[in-house]
């Protein structure tokens, strides 16, 4: 059934704040394109109106929002061009970029499952809440993606190389381990994580962790272990050296990286993981993808390079993010 | 109730909680914005106002060269570690020592920092992997603990590449096995005893003697008098294990010269052996993470296998066997390997100054004084033509260094018999040249950022006392230039004596017409690449002819050779810096040369022209000798301004490419109003 944009993004005002409530509960409220660009137009409307001091976002149902809406890309991406894929990512990346920049303070009200997308639309903000019903997860690796949506600005200011551990495994973190992250353990001493995801390669870090699954015998190595060697092997490398970059970059500097990033996935000529990916786990779901290349070996630092580099398109160009000004001063650190 | 509603109830009521707060209240009716105090002075990050227009991540390829996955993934263990004193200042994360800790505190975190970094992997390799690609990985890792600290990187550089050097390079198969890789891991932790309290500069005057005892097969080491004393040797203090001793060795009465020897100095439990003295040498005006020490050695028996005999070697029986006849020579072979040293310090260097340009340029970008019309706003500092012509000129210079840096690394790893020499020539000539450098720039630096200058934890400052020995280590500097001339007049006398072109050091272009000068000096002139590789030429040209002369007139009147070079000082000091600035001044017209056209070219081109023409303003060689009439140099001054101007823009654009993370620099460089601001204030 097709529900106008006005119902997919509620919205509400109470005094000075505004409301916004991400409404497509049968799908966990994944994010449209239609819904990206409705919360971009209300985010850029309250920016200019003295009227409105607080946003608070929510989500409808049991989650706030599972992510973004991959399999509609992978379906327009099938239909024609690849750069309708990336037109979804532009849009979203923007509205990351502006959250993260924004000059009023954003609560969002992480009540339910929080991932992917999800993340992007909430993490950027001011505030987050937290609740005993929160699950965050990254998941994007298991799908032949990568953490993206400025997750690698995010991941990997995380303390330690927790950032990592959470970005190349998908991990789930309950509410308490959300507030947690970077103060107390996760449900393993922490230092292990760290000995393992600071190695410089993934394979050195999957060797370490199997080292360390037969000094310790710990279910949660061997667990681990295995969510790495199911994931795409293409996925974990772009997705450690983009954590790895972003540690060392402003806010807009990941994003425009990442914008790069993702039109590579969407071209689809370095590799098809992605639409692979989203086949196995989102539409035929038989959850066995066939991963090409399969082994870590095989993929060689020229592969990797080429998501890192300006797409070869004449149609193409960076991410341009809006100028901003007038910001506050969590916003400036993050330039 | 079920926990969702129940929960979503709370998360209600929080939203009502919060929404309370910020409804404005109903009395005033201009009620101040709660959420948002404004400041007087607002501060405005540089990104938002300057624009980059090259590409400034090629452009930190060309300052880096080499092995830029290896920085990043060491940068991002310094910067997610606890052990490297992360602290919030202003909404960012900085790292860096905290130098207000006692030196013993300071000392004992530098080695926990380096246990830690061994245990990521940071030193694997280091002393089994001679390969180039490896040694090129090992500088570049050295140069990043030394954007964290100098006392880190001086550690870890006396370990490995003095001790382990030592090893690698004076040893033979025996030493390599038994200590080669229990240096790798820190089993051993080494040190390098050389330095006397009576001499440095001049190592074979050394007066700690060895002699050897054929009887029980060892040899005794001895200090015969105070100033004898070892000196400033890092690492002995607290924590080595072993020492490389340099000493006289005599055999059967007769001394053979400079040797090295193993020496354990403590014990696996941290006792100083027998025989052994150790004292401190105290605090210092820097690097009080670093734990140098004295030591005395009381006819200390080592197993004769214990010395390091690559070059020469002592039998059984006690007889001296060297397959190098002669002394000097024999002395040459043995230092030459110390060349490393001399490569990793000039590049350390650059980074140093790159750093406290980086932070200078960006607070200039944020700071403003005075206005220039009456209701105006208060100019930024790096708009004024002063502020300019203080810092980009230096700017200028370090892009300059940098090439020159990533040129000797490359020439070392790559280096066969054939090209020692000229890499001992040319690394006698950059490592002061950069060292200077590096503090001339730290001292602008601190005093263009004012006040905020003598704040320690806004680097800038600090690091002049951090870096102010370089000038003296690894070759007092004054002592290192005065063998580039050597080595040049050297070089003269030998294709004038056997009457053939001039080869090698760079002096081909003297096999050429001398270079011609227009006497009218216009811009495009003073900005082409031929121009400036004339004149850079002309003057080491006419210097070497003069000082060539100079020699042999001393020497006609009969006075020795070493007297004539304490006589000839002032055109020997003049043909160094002649030969340094022309050997850089190619090395950036070759990297220039090697980038596409666009805009990065075009940028890198008034870079290179602002290198050429501050220099020719600020050595007073070229109006001293006449290579620039007084025209020229007013012609050269008003150049240096306009490039200045024309480089202002990409001021910004220029440090970001130095590829210097964030937490490396310091508050000033960032939101200092915000970090300054009372709430951070730690009661």
């Amino acid at each position: 059934m097709y529900k106008s944009v006005s119902n997919l993004v509620l919205e509400e005002t109470c005094g000075s704040v505004r409301i916004y409530t991400l409404n497509r509960t049968k799908q966990l409220n994944a994010l449209s394109f239609a819904m990206i660009s409705r919360l971009l137009e209300l985010f850029h409307a309250c920016d200019h109106d003295p009227s409105v001091k607080l946003i608070i976002m929510k989500g409808n149902g049991r989650a706030f929002c599972a992510g973004g809406d991959v399999a509609a890309v992978v379906r327009d991406i099938s239909k024609g061009d690849w750069k309708l894929g990336a037109n979804y990512f532009r849009k979203e990346f923007t509205l990351n970029y502006l959250m993260a920049t924004y000059s009023k303070p954003q609560v969002s009200f992480l009540n339910g499952i929080v991932m992917g997308g999800g993340a992007g639309a909430s993490i950027h903000g001011r505030f987050r809440i937290a609740t005993e019903n929160s699950v965050f997860a990254m998941p994007e690796t298991a799908l032949g993606l990568f953490p993206d949506v400025g997750a690698s600005y995010y991941l990997s200011r995380l303390r330690g190389f927790f950032g990592e551990y959470v970005g190349l495994t998908g991990a789930r973190l309950d509410g308490a381990e959300m507030l947690a992250c970077g103060l107390a353990t996760h449900f393993v001493p922490l230092h292990i994580i760290d000995k393992c995801f600071s190695r410089k390669t993934v394979e050195e870090i999957i060797s370490v962790l199997e080292s360390k699954a037969v000094e310790h015998k710990d279910e949660w190595i061997t667990s681990t272990v295995q969510t790495l060697k199911k994931a795409s092997p293409t996925s974990l490398k772009i997705s450690l050296r983009s954590i790895r970059e972003g540690r060392l970059e402003g806010v807009g500097e990941c994003l425009v990286r990442e914008y790069r990033m993702v039109c590579c996935v969407m071209k689809g000529e370095v590799s098809r993981d992605f639409f692979e990916g989203c086949r196995a786990l989102l539409l035929d779901k038989d959850k066995n993808p066939n991963w090409q290349p399969s082994r870590l070996e095989c993929v060689t630092d020229e592969m990797v390079d080429r998501h890192f580099s300006k797409v070869d398109d004449i149609d193409w160009e960076d991410l341009k993010l809006p100028p901003r000004s007038n910001l506050p001063v969590h916003a400036i650190a993050k330039l | 109730m079920s926990s969702s509603s129940s929960s979503t109830e709370r998360v209600a009521l929080r939203a009502q909680v919060l929404s309370r707060h910020l409804h404005p209240s109903s009395s005033s009716s201009s009620s101040p914005c709660l959420l948002e105090p404004r400041a007087c002075l607002e501060y405005s990050p540089a990104e938002l106002s300057e624009s980059i227009d090259f590409d400034a991540k090629a452009m930190r390829k060309l300052m880096d060269d080499h092995n830029l996955e290896d920085r990043d993934w060491l940068y991002g263990l310094i910067i997610q570690s606890n052990l490297f004193n992360p602290r919030d200042r202003g909404g960012k994360v900085f790292v860096g020592p905290d130098y207000n800790q006692s030196k013993e505190q300071q000392r004992v975190m530098t080695m926990k920092r380096i246990e830690y970094l061994a245990e990521c992997g940071v030193f694997k390799g280091y002393l089994t992997d001679f390969s180039p690609p490896s040694q090129l990985r090992r500088f570049a890792l050295q140069e990043v603990s030394d954007s964290f600290d100098h006392s880190l990187s001086i550690k870890i550089g006396v370990h490995f590449f003095l001790w382990g050097g030592a090893l690698q390079f004076f040893g033979t198969k025996r030493h390599h096995d038994k200590w080669l890789s229990d240096t790798e891991n820190y089993r051993v932790k080494g040190c390098f005893a050389m330095t006397e309290l009576g001499h440095g500069s001049n190592v074979r005057g050394i007066e700690t003697i060895t002699t050897y005892d054929s009887d029980t097969g060892e040899f005794i080491v001895n200090t015969p008098c105070e100033s004898a004393q070892k000196y400033w040797i890092g690492g002995a203090a607290n924590h080595a294990t072993h020492t490389v001793v340099f000493s006289q060795l005599k055999i059967n009465g007769t001394n053979q010269g400079v040797h090295a020897f193993i020496v354990p100095i403590r014990d696996a439990d941290g006792n100083v052996c027998p025989n052994i003295r150790i004292a401190d040498c105290g605090h210092k005006i820097g690097l009080n993470g670093v734990d140098n020490g004295r030591i005395w050695f009381d006819n200390v028996r080592i197993p004769r296998e214990n010395l390091l005999n690559s070059v020469a070697d002592v039998s059984a029986d006690g007889q001296y066997l060297s397959a190098i006849k002669d002394p000097d020579q024999r002395f040459a072979a043995f230092m030459a390997p110390l060349t490393s040293g001399r490569v990793i310090l000039a590049s350390s260097a650059t980074y140093s100054a790159k750093i406290g340009l980086s932070i200078a340029i960006r607070y200039a970008l944020t700071r403003r004084a005075f206005s220039l019309t009456s209701n105006g706003p208060e100019v930024l500092l790096l708009d004024y033509p002063t502020h300019q012509r203080r810092l980009l000129p230096l700017l200028a210079k370090t892009y300059a260094m940098s090439f020159a840096a990533n040129h000797l690394k490359k020439l070392y790893v790559k280096r066969t018999p054939e090209s020692i020499k000229t890499i001992h020539v040319v690394s006698s000539a950059f490592k002061p040249t950069l060292t200077w450098h590096n503090m001339r720039t730290l001292q602008e630096c601190r005093e263009a950022v004012g006040g905020q200058g003598l704040k320690t934890e806004n680097r800038v400052g600090h690091l002049k006392s951090e870096y102010d020995v370089q000038s003296t280590f690894e070759g007092d500097n004054n002592v290192l230039m005065q063998q580039v001339s050597k080595a040049l007049l050297g070089e003269y006398v030998s294709a004038k004596k056997k009457n053939r072109p001039f080869n090698g050091l760079g002096l081909e272009h003297m096999n050429k017409p001398c270079p011609l000068i227009p006497s009218q000096l216009t811009s495009s002139i003073l900005r082409s690449i031929q121009f400036q590789m004339n004149i850079f030429q002309l003057r080491e040209r006419d210097l070497l002819n003069r000082f060539a002369a100079e020699v042999a007139q001393h020497q006609a009147q009969g006075v020795s050779r070493e007297i004539t070079f304490t006589l000839t000082y002032s055109l020997a000091e003049d043909l160094g810096k002649a030969f340094a600035d022309l050997s850089i001044m190619q090395i950036f017209i070759e990297a220039e040369e090697a980038v596409p056209a666009g805009h990065l070219k075009n940028v890198l081109g008034l870079v290179r022209s602002l290198y050429a023409i501050i220099l020719l303003e600020e050595d007073a060689a070229f109006l001293r000798y006449g290579y620039l009439s007084t025209d020229n140099a007013a012609a050269v001054r008003k150049e240096v301004a306009k490039l200045c101007v024309e480089l202002r823009p990409h001021a910004l654009a220029l440090v970001s490419s130095f590829g210097i993370p964030d937490a490396f620099l310091s508050p000033l460089a960032f939101n200092w109003i915000e970090a300054n601001a009372w709430p951070s204030v730690e009661n």
